[in-house]
């Protein structure tokens, strides 16, 4: 039998250089969000709408959220790498544009240092995940990691 | 285990949005209803993510202002494209405010002008 999860995650000890980098991505992520959502259009308001949610999924002290984190932390990474490709390949080239590509970057480097702090390599968590699924499947256990 | 409470509330970073002007004001008179061959000034208007005045003319072999009333509070601009879709002129991103744009001479022919920042918003210039 499966054990039942927690809808709420245990509170997890985060050092305070952890609350500073998760800090600065929420504010990051919502300061390209509340820019995407001044420029009208539907495009720009689901795009600021993605990265609020990413920015509460980045945070939200569901368990689910915090066992995937890293899927939210990949995931941003690609949103917001998905948004500066398009920027350079569409424009416009402006201020405001700027300002939010320098916010993303500076976004996917803190969303980097996160995912090394707490994931580790790539590499490291792929192994990681194959297990939790071998001990899914293969003897009903649940695997609690992540933050 | 010591246990760190994290609450975080929402951050928000206001980006100016620029304020870059496009030119002076016209020279000779205030501006004329869009559609008229003027020479000098036509005026075209964003409201509600649209061009209201979408199809408007000039002279050709004249320099002329385009007077852009942008209503909306979304940044918008103009950048016209000759038949080629070779772009011609390009104004600065302006939002909620006006701002005259001083196009140079162009020959006769039809031109498409677009927001750039909201590539469906579309008019046409006539130039004769």
């Amino acid at each position: 039998m499966h054990a039942q999860l927690p809808l709420f995650a245990a509170r997890s000890s985060l050092r305070p250089a952890d609350v500073a980098i998760r800090a600065a991505i929420v504010a990051l992520t919502l300061s390209t969000a509340y820019i995407h959502s001044t420029l009208g259009g539907l495009l720009f308001t689901l795009n600021a709408a993605g990265y609020v949610v990413a920015a509460v999924a980045m945070i939200v002290p569901l368990t689910l959220a915090v066992r995937f984190r890293w899927i939210v932390r990949v995931g941003l990474i690609g949103y917001a790498a998905t948004a500066i490709v398009a920027w350079a390949v569409m424009g416009p080239y402006y201020s405001t544009a700027y300002v939010a590509k320098v916010i993303e970057v500076a976004l996917i480097v803190a969303l980097v240092i996160d995912f090394a702090r707490h994931d580790g390599s790539p590499v490291a968590v792929a192994r990681r995940e194959l297990a939790s699924l071998t001990s899914l499947f293969g003897r009903g256990g649940t695997v609690a990691a992540g933050a | 285990m010591k246990r760190l409470t994290f609450t975080i509330g929402p951050i928000v970073l206001a980006a100016a949005l620029a304020a870059c002007s496009g030119g002076s004001a016209a020279a000779d008179g205030s501006p004329v209803p869009a559609g008229h061959p003027s020479g000098a000034t036509v005026t075209v208007v964003a409201k509600d993510l649209k061009f209201t005045t979408p199809a408007v003319r000039a002279k050709a072999g004249n320099p002329f202002t385009i007077a852009f009333d942008n209503q909306d509070g979304a940044p918008h601009n103009i950048a016209i494209s000759d038949a080629s879709g070779a772009k011609v002129f390009k104004g600065d991103i302006v939002a909620g405010r006006q701002v005259d744009y001083q196009v140079g001479p162009l020959p006769a022919g039809a031109y498409g002008f677009l927001c750039e920042v909201h590539p469906d918003m579309k008019g046409t210039l006539t130039v004769e």
